[in-house]
């Protein structure tokens, strides 16, 4: 007989000023299978749990209902409670009569009657509980970092510091991102090459860091602790084993190519490294442009190679490698503003750049040596115009989202032209300046200082006159139009995912917003894990962010793993799906249902019409079954339940509502 | 008809012989001149025993699951709605190809009661769409039947007047569960009706719970009903199970763009499969 014990929490006046929970109480006493009813306080405070634990001896219970806030607020909060006591902690049902009841209700009787109802509902379903054990699988102690941006190395190092395993994969040949490109970061103004170079030499050195550049995930399976995952190694052309990276194919090189690292501003050899300070300092080939293996001409890299490091025969090989946690990083791409916003030229104009190009030209080590030069003529511009939400905050022509970084980059990109250009003159046309950040403000208001012009309103339409470019828009404020007159106009353009993040992240299980940033599991309480237990999340992939924000993601996820790492078995949870095998006919519609490729088929021995055979049926994998029940509906024979969900128990609590 | 009644005959005959197969499925004579039922062939020289008239009304793709763990394969007279039949049954993981040999029979549409079978009228696929061979000259199939006429029409009634007219069929019903034992799509080891107690129907025949079974299995098949109309010809109380069953066809073509089902081997169920791209409009 089973010896089920109700407790009705008052939470303060959130339940008891709506709910008559003594009314509760006492109709609760009455019905079968309670031997003890009482009311609380506060069921989750101390005394409240001491009070149910001394009630569990007092009268044996072996199973509760407890009628309070949410299961997702204190669920956990009792199971650990009842992990200390005589009862199972899976006998727990909670009822949820503060949100789904005394919050949204102010009939006093109406909520009591429904308090009664939910409560005989969890009551109807607790005494069909049976006891549920967790389980524990291994932890491979071996993090995987997808994205060699500032937010892979930052989380890499974190991790390889505490001691563990780290391979980081970055798509280009070289660490680095785009925080390697710019020229200074705000608000301080100290340069961005010189801050992140040492962290990139650093994960080169690093005795626990494996990098893997020039790679892609090209599969991920497996689970939390044990993710098996298939590593993509793009052809280098260059032994890096061998090679020294003494440059001496990349200046006798023949080919010259726009460089992606400039942004198109300078040039590259088909032989490069990605930049000076490139970790791995060693060069690959460009196979799209390179004349020995586009034409099979040429191929004077191999002959000036003293090492004989030149393999054009190089091709995409395959590694499988076990880990026990991912972190995706894999960082935002600049809009094709082009494609967007035709009245800006659409990219006819050269001196119509992108912030970033600006980054590049204001950059010591980049194509001009820190002049700001027009790209179209090389002279320098007396005056420029920084339009600031290009792509962002434009639903019509673009994005929704706003890119965050873009108002201090903009006053950045001013503030340094009016420093290396004596009297030139800088319009900044914006919508709203937003600097949420230490010392933000300050800067902004510095950079107004400096004489920088701020115009509020959008530019309508960009065109060249008499050599030079004329940015027509409205000064919102004082409801005129406005045109100014320009050498140079630099677009702060939108962020947005990088390139395949949304498939790479697919991989893991994660998935993306309507915009494509991956979602976290909680954008509040839970900002850098995501769905997919193990996996977890840093920097612009999880959305637009600048700097200092992205690094401090980067060490949260890091401290994360840490603690996934730090353990070497993990709790599952027991309520996960459950096999009847006899009754299993493998149909494998729950195999095709299954978000999380939880199910799989297994051959078992078996009768059938006298005959001794394999049949095939599903097995669950409890490593990856996160319970969401979907195989349990999909089940046409009923043969899968979900445990704690059974079929058995929601039918009961729903024929308690008719008692 | 007689000359694939012959072919039948030397092929199930020269099958059995070679030990290609161990039994052969067709069509074998009833006391009724208008009737043929289904025959099992196990040796050879019963091959001669094999009929192939207008009366084969049977569809027998679901006979081959009882040799689904032999050694030895089974060959099977196949016309389109067999094939689709086989489709199904491999789709749904309880068959494997290589059990099965295939005689595919180009179908000119069945007789029940001396006119053309309900079955057979909205046919779209009377060649086979799967067999290892083809006896005799493929045959030209029908244009567009007008399979979801009686749909519309159901369509059309007002809510009341269709749950009216459901409940006076299913009123009908003896549970018998001809229907779904004939039902190629029906194929689960073991069927829920056939459970004790799961709360939610039981096995006693009761008007409320008697739609509760029709609408169940209707549901059940919904993404993966072959059309091959048995369910309905099959039912002793005459109940228009197509109409239920074709009115899921369409939703599920118009929903999900799965036009037919039974096609392929391996293909995607409309209903059970997860895609993050599927609309929810419902949510």
């Amino acid at each position: 007989m089973a010896r089920a014990g109700v407790f009705i929490c008052h939470c303060g006046s959130n339940i008891a000023s709506v709910i008559d929970v003594e009314q509760v109480a006492k109709s609760a006493e009455q019905m079968t299978g309670v031997v003890y009813a009482a009311t609380n306080k506060y069921a989750c405070s101390i005394s409240g749990q001491e009070m149910m634990k001394q009630a569990i001896i007092d009268h044996q219970l072996d199973r509760l209902v407890i009628a309070s806030c949410t299961p997702r607020m204190h669920e956990t909060t009792f199971r650990k409670m009842l992990g200390k006591t005589s009862v199972n902690p899976y006998m727990l049902e909670v009822a949820n009569i503060r949100e789904q009841c005394s919050w949204v209700h102010t009939d006093k009787e109406k909520a009591t009657a429904k308090a009664i109802d939910l409560v005989r509902m969890s009551l109807a379903k607790v005494l069909k509980n049976q006891p549920l054990f967790t389980s524990s699988i291994p932890v491979c102690k071996k993090c995987l970092v997808i994205g060699g941006g500032i937010a892979g190395i930052q989380a890499a190092l974190d991790i390889a510091d505490g001691g563990y395993e780290v391979t980081l994969v970055e798509r280009e040949p070289s660490l680095g991102g785009k925080m390697v490109m710019l020229d200074k970061t705000f608000p301080t103004l100290d340069c961005s090459a010189c801050i992140s170079t040492p962290k990139m030499a650093e994960v080169g050195a690093h005795p626990r860091i494996k990098l893997m550049s020039s790679c892609e995930v090209s599969a991920v399976s497996g689970y939390i602790g044990n993710f098996e995952v298939t590593i993509k190694q793009n052809p280098r052309y260059v032994d890096h084993d061998i090679c020294t990276g003494c440059g001496l194919c990349e200046e006798k090189c023949p080919t010259k190519l726009k460089s992606s690292f400039d942004q198109g501003l300078g040039q590259r050899k088909a032989i490069y490294k990605l930049f000076p300070q490139a970790v791995p300092a060693k060069p690959v080939i460009d196979a799209q442009h390179c004349t020995k293996l586009t034409k099979d001409k040429c191929g004077v890299c191999a002959k000036v190679c003293p090492l004989g490091c030149i393999n054009f025969a190089d091709q995409e090989s395959y590694t499988t490698d076990t880990f026990g946690a991912i972190i995706l990083a894999t960082g935002y791409q600049l809009i094709d503003w082009g494609s967007h916003y035709p009245e800006y030229g659409g990219g006819a104009y050269a001196d119509v750049i992108s912030g970033l190009q600006f980054e590049r030209l204001v950059n010591a080590s980049g194509p001009t040596e820190g002049k700001i030069k027009r790209p179209s003529d090389g002279a320098q511009p007396k005056s420029v115009a920084i339009i600031k939400c290009v792509g962002s905050r434009d639903v019509a022509k673009a994005h929704g989202y706003c890119s965050r970084a873009c108002c201090m980059y903009a006053a950045k990109h001013a503030h340094q032209t009016i420093e290396k250009i004596a009297g030139a003159q800088v319009y900044i046309f914006y919508i709203d300046v937003r600097t949420p950040g230490k010392a933000y403000e300050e800067f902004y208001d510095r950079t107004r200082e400096d004489g920088a012009v701020y115009i509020r309103g959008r530019v309508s339409k960009i065109y060249e006159e008499n050599g030079k470019l004329i940015c027509k828009g409205e000064d919102t404020l004082i409801g005129k139009q406005v045109t100014v007159e320009v050498d140079l106009v630099v677009l702060e353009t939108a962020m947005e995912p990088a390139a395949n993040s949304g498939q790479t992240a697919a991989l893991a299980g994660v998935s993306a917003d309507k915009d494509g940033w991956l979602t976290e599991a909680h954008p509040k309480l839970r900002p850098v894990e995501t769905q997919s237990a193990g996996v977890f999340l840093c920097g612009t992939a999880q959305g637009p962010k600048d700097i200092p924000d992205t690094v401090a993601q980067a060490s949260a996820a890091a401290a994360k793993v840490l603690g996934l790492l730090a353990k070497d078995e993990l709790e599952t949870s027991p309520m996960i799906s459950a096999v009847d095998t006899s009754k299993c006919s493998g149909c494998r519609f729950c195999e095709q249902v299954c978000p999380v490729k939880a199910i799989s088929m297994i051959d078992i021995p078996s009768i059938y019409n006298g005959q001794k055979v394999k049949r095939t049926v599903a097995q669950v994998n409890s490593g990856l079954c996160s319970g969401c029940g979907a195989c349990s509906a999909a089940c046409r024979t009923g043969c899968i339940d979900l445990l704690g969900f059974t079929n058995k128990q929601i039918l009961e609590e729903v024929d308690a509502l008719w008692q | 008809m007689t000359d694939i009644q012959n072919i039948l005959r030397e092929r199930a005959h020269a099958l059995l012989d070679e030990g290609k197969i161990a039994c052969f499925i067709g069509w074998g004579a009833t006391r009724f001149n208008e009737r043929a039922m289904p025959k099992f062939i196990f040796k050879a020289e019963e091959s001669s025993s094999l009929v192939y008239n207008e009366h084969c009304l049977n569809t027998l793709a679901k006979y081959t699951l009882d040799f689904q763990y032999g050694a030895e394969k089974v060959g099977l007279a196949t016309r389109g709605c067999e094939a689709r039949a086989i489709n199904r049954l491999i789709a749904d993981g309880r068959l494997s190809r290589d059990k099965v040999y295939l005689l595919g029979i180009p179908c000119q549409g069945m007789l029940e009661h001396g006119k053309p079978a309900d079955k057979c009228v909205f046919c779209r696929h009377r060649n086979p769409v799967v067999y290892d061979e083809l006896l005799g000259e493929k045959t030209i199939e029908l244009q567009n039947p007008p399979r979801f006429e009686s749909v519309l029409e159901l369509e059309n009634k007002s809510d009341t007047e269709r749950y009216d007219f459901w409940q006076k069929q299913f009123a009908k019903c003896i549970r018998c569960y001809a229907c779904r034992n004939v039902c190629p799509a029906c194929n689960c080891l073991e069927c829920y009706t056939e459970q004790y107690r799961t709360g939610w129907q039981g096995k006693q025949a009761n008007t409320l719970e008697n739609s509760v079974f029709g609408f169940t299995r209707a549901y059940h098949i919904g993404d993966r009903c072959i059309e091959c109309g048995e369910c309905e010809r099959i039912c002793p109380m005459e109940i228009p199970l197509m109409k239920v069953n074709r009115k899921l066809v369409k939703d599920v073509e118009e929903l999900f763009g799965v036009e037919e089902s039974g096609l392929s081997e391996d293909e995607i169920h409309a209903l059970g499969s997860y895609n993050k791209e599927d609309l929810e409009e419902f949510m």
